[in-house]
């Protein structure tokens, strides 16, 4: 039976359905089961057109746009797949964009008159973005968040890959287990190292002496890298096993054959085949680091010379008497920015990376 | 250039033995291949070699140096890949270079040396390729040259021709010979395909189930095979084995009786449970047996399915009329069959009945329940040329 066949028999359209039916002959031709799981369709013309006129298939009954738009969508579900896939994607746009918005309007509206701004700033003062430099040393507040952020997705990434290259391609008694155990350590809330770290951090260290005036790690890049590359440590080690399990074992004998050890093969072979997973996990390390918040605010007193990152800058313009939102809010825009621009060019890698087969043996 | 020893070389799995006490000794400049079925141990062996995997037992040698707990690298031994192998993200410069620059060579030795590699594997001109870029052919090639360009003491090949299309194949296996005539290198070559093996190696070792089952040349291995399993996997198609019982004056098989004098032959005694083994094109038509030494008495047989080759037909001959046939029985291991090969003008067709000779110098008989050869060529009645023994080399 043709979907075809199957459509006459069930449906004596008006002249616009049927033009509406041959458009979607194509799709149900495709797919002529398309019908079947949605087999309701005729019970429940025959449900809706039984109750208002108690006869059978042949009443039609005179509908709106709007049930003869459910009635196209039933027969082409592709229809109601995209407009679910526009209202999503509309939504999570306008929740993630919008605060964006609103946050450049009240950068742009001069200090003092921040009321009545819905779409538009209060005035109009672009020098905040400057001011925001003027104020307070806030370029210095960036380099120390890139110094720590760039620490730890180094530290990571150099750590992950050994233990991604033990779990993906070793065989060795209590893997699982051990893999289970280093993704519990992710499931902690930062808050429970927080104590033992604070005083560790903040016990002078004889060997940290000659490097620290009072050989502590409090106000030290270090406070900051280790506990947040360990609590960030075991998404990268899940990310970098799946991909080095990848690399085909041939690949890896060669390399050694021809004179590496297993380690040169890992970083002469394995690494740059798997760029695109290292990529991935490099880029999400450096966004984790670079927007995290609990170690960041505790583990330094907030001035810049102390390697305090981007948070205590923003955190800088609120003072006693008062608080300078604009200015909060064009740091904040600029602190984003050097971010936004390293996904999108990261993500161009990613999707080329994947895509260029590099693998393909 | 070195030899190669395997002594008592055992690998052990959780649960299977893959390579079970073996000794092999290859000497320096030898083409040895490995051949087997598949999942015999004959690439586990090659890897031990290698240092991909570590022997759970037993030592191996390269020169008279002990490499049994070396790391790949420093063995001295360079690999190609049946899946070749290449680093997909170096071009074929930096593949072929890739263990010279681990290694301190200055760059114009590098280069010198890749340039040479590539002129005697013809790959001028492609440096700058990009592995995804080539065919088959020409990967394989650079796989070699990435090996050769080391000098390395000893070749490991683990079935490299495996993935190319069967024209390229056997193109590749003649500048394979080529090269070792050229190198004088050690070669271990790891093959399922017997063919493969014939003609390139000067010694075959014969791998099944984890054993070294016989290790000579090709021809040794083809004419006087050690054991059931080497007379049935060297050879295509494979030859026929009939079981049968040593009698007074002969062999006496379900279908037929051979004559033979017992006493001429060593290791076979009166009342033995034996295998006959015959080649398919040691298998002649009566009517064409004169030129014979040593034909066999004439067997009564019907024709029953022919397949032209071209250079010859294969004859399915059946031996007993009323036996069943089952599909699942290898026709080759029945008792009621025989394979012949005949010359291409031989005027014959099917469901003919006619009588064929074996020819008694090619006649192996086996040992049935070890398996062990115990003569190659029986003796006619009269005694007059006894069957060879097994070599030294087989027991």
């Amino acid at each position: 039976m043709s979907p075809n066949d199957y459509d006459e028999t069930r449906d004596d359209g008006t002249p616009s359905e049927s033009s509406d039916e041959s458009a979607n002959v194509r799709g149900n031709r495709a797919d002529p089961r398309r019908h079947l799981p949605d087999g309701g369709r005729a019970p429940s013309r025959l449900a809706d057109g039984g109750a208002t006129l108690g006869a059978g298939g042949d009443a039609e009954l005179d509908r709106g746009p709007f049930s003869r738009w459910v009635d196209r969508s039933i027969q082409n579900p592709q229809r109601v797949y995209r407009a679910m896939f526009y209202v999503a994607a509309i939504f999570f746009l306008f929740t993630t964009l919008f605060p964006f918005y609103w946050l450049l309007m009240v950068a742009l509206t001069p200090e003092g008159q921040l009321r009545d701004i819905v779409f538009t700033p209060n005035g109009f003062n672009p020098g905040a973005f400057v001011e925001v430099f003027q104020t307070l040393p806030f370029h210095w507040y960036m380099f120390n968040s890139f110094v720590i952020a760039t620490a730890s997705t180094v530290l990571v990434l150099v750590i992950a890959s050994l233990a991604g290259y033990a779990f993906g391609r070793l065989e060795f008694p209590g893997k699982t287990p051990l893999m289970l155990l280093v993704l519990v350590v992710s499931f902690f809330p930062p808050a429970a190292f927080f104590i033992p770290l604070n005083d560790l951090f903040n016990t002078p260290v004889e060997i940290l002496e000659p490097v620290m005036s009072d050989g502590t790690l409090y106000n030290t890049p270090g406070a900051m890298v280790m506990p947040i590359s360990a609590i960030f440590m075991p998404l990268a080690i899940f990310i970098l096993t799946t991909f080095y399990a990848q690399i085909p074992d041939g690949l890896e004998d060669a390399a050694r054959v021809e004179g590496t050890t297993r380690l040169g093969a890992l970083f002469r072979v394995i690494i740059p085949l798997s760029a695109p997973g290292v990529a991935t996990a490099g880029v999400l390390t450096f966004i984790a680091v670079y927007n995290e918040f609990f170690f960041s605010f505790l583990m330094t007193d907030g001035e810049a010379e102390n390697w305090a990152p981007i948070l205590d800058g923003i955190l800088g313009y609120q003072g006693q008497y008062e608080i300078l939102f604009n200015l909060m809010a064009a740091a904040s825009i600029i602190g984003v920015l050097p971010v936004a621009i390293l996904v999108i060019v990261a993500q161009e890698k990613i999707v080329s990376g994947l895509t260029a087969g590099a693998l393909k043996e | 250039m070195a030899r190669v020893r395997l002594e008592h070389v055992t690998k052990r799995y959780d649960d299977v033995v893959a390579v079970d006490d073996m000794n092999v000794e290859i000497e320096d400049g030898e083409f040895v291949c490995l051949v087997g079925p598949s999942g015999c141990g004959k690439s586990t062996t090659m890897e031990t070699i290698a240092g991909l995997t570590r022997p759970s037992e037993g030592t191996v040698y390269i020169g008279d140096t002990d490499v049994t707990n070396l790391a790949p690298k420093d063995r001295g031994v360079a690999m190609v890949f049946q899946n070749i192998a290449l680093f997909p993200h170096m071009d074929v410069f930096d593949n072929v270079s890739f263990g010279l620059r681990l290694r301190t060579f200055d760059d114009d030795e590098v280069e010198r040396r890749v340039e040479q590699a590539a002129d005697i594997v013809q790959l001028e001109g492609m440096l700058d390729r990009m592995p995804d870029e080539m065919s088959g052919g020409q990967r394989q090639r650079v796989a070699i040259a990435r090996a050769i360009v080391r000098n390395p003491d000893v070749f490991l090949m683990d079935e490299p021709l495996a993935n190319l299309d069967a024209k390229l194949r056997v193109h590749m296996r003649t500048e394979l010979q080529r090269l070792h005539r050229e190198l004088e290198t050690t070669i271990i070559y790891v093959t399922h395909d017997q063919a493969e093996a014939m003609t390139m190696s000067d010694r075959i070792a014969v791998i099944n189930a984890g054993e070294l089952q016989q290790i000579d040349p090709p021809l040794v291995c083809y004419n006087e095979p050690a054991n059931l399993f080497v007379a049935g996997f060297i050879g295509s198609p494979s030859m026929n084995f009939v079981r049968g019982e040593v009698v007074a004056d002969g062999l006496e098989t379900k279908n037929f009786t051979l004559e033979f004098d017992p006493a001429g032959a060593t290791g076979v005694g009166v009342g033995d449970d034996v295998t006959l083994g015959v080649r398919p094109e040691d298998v002649h038509l009566s009517r064409n047996a004169d030129d014979l030494s040593r034909p066999t008495r004439g067997i009564e047989v019907t024709t029953d399915v022919l397949e032209p080759m071209g250079d010859e037909i294969f004859v399915y001959l059946v031996l007993d009329e009323g036996a069943e046939r089952t599909m699942e029985e290898d026709p080759l291991d029945s008792p009621d069959q025989l394979l012949m090969s005949v010359s291409p003008d031989t005027d014959i067709s099917e469901d003919e009945t006619l009588e064929v000779v074996l020819d008694g110098s090619k006649i192996h008989l086996f040992d049935t329940a070890s398996g062990e050869a115990l003569v190659h060529g029986i003796a006619d009645r009269s005694g007059s040329d006894p069957g060879t023994a097994p070599t030294e080399a087989e027991d």
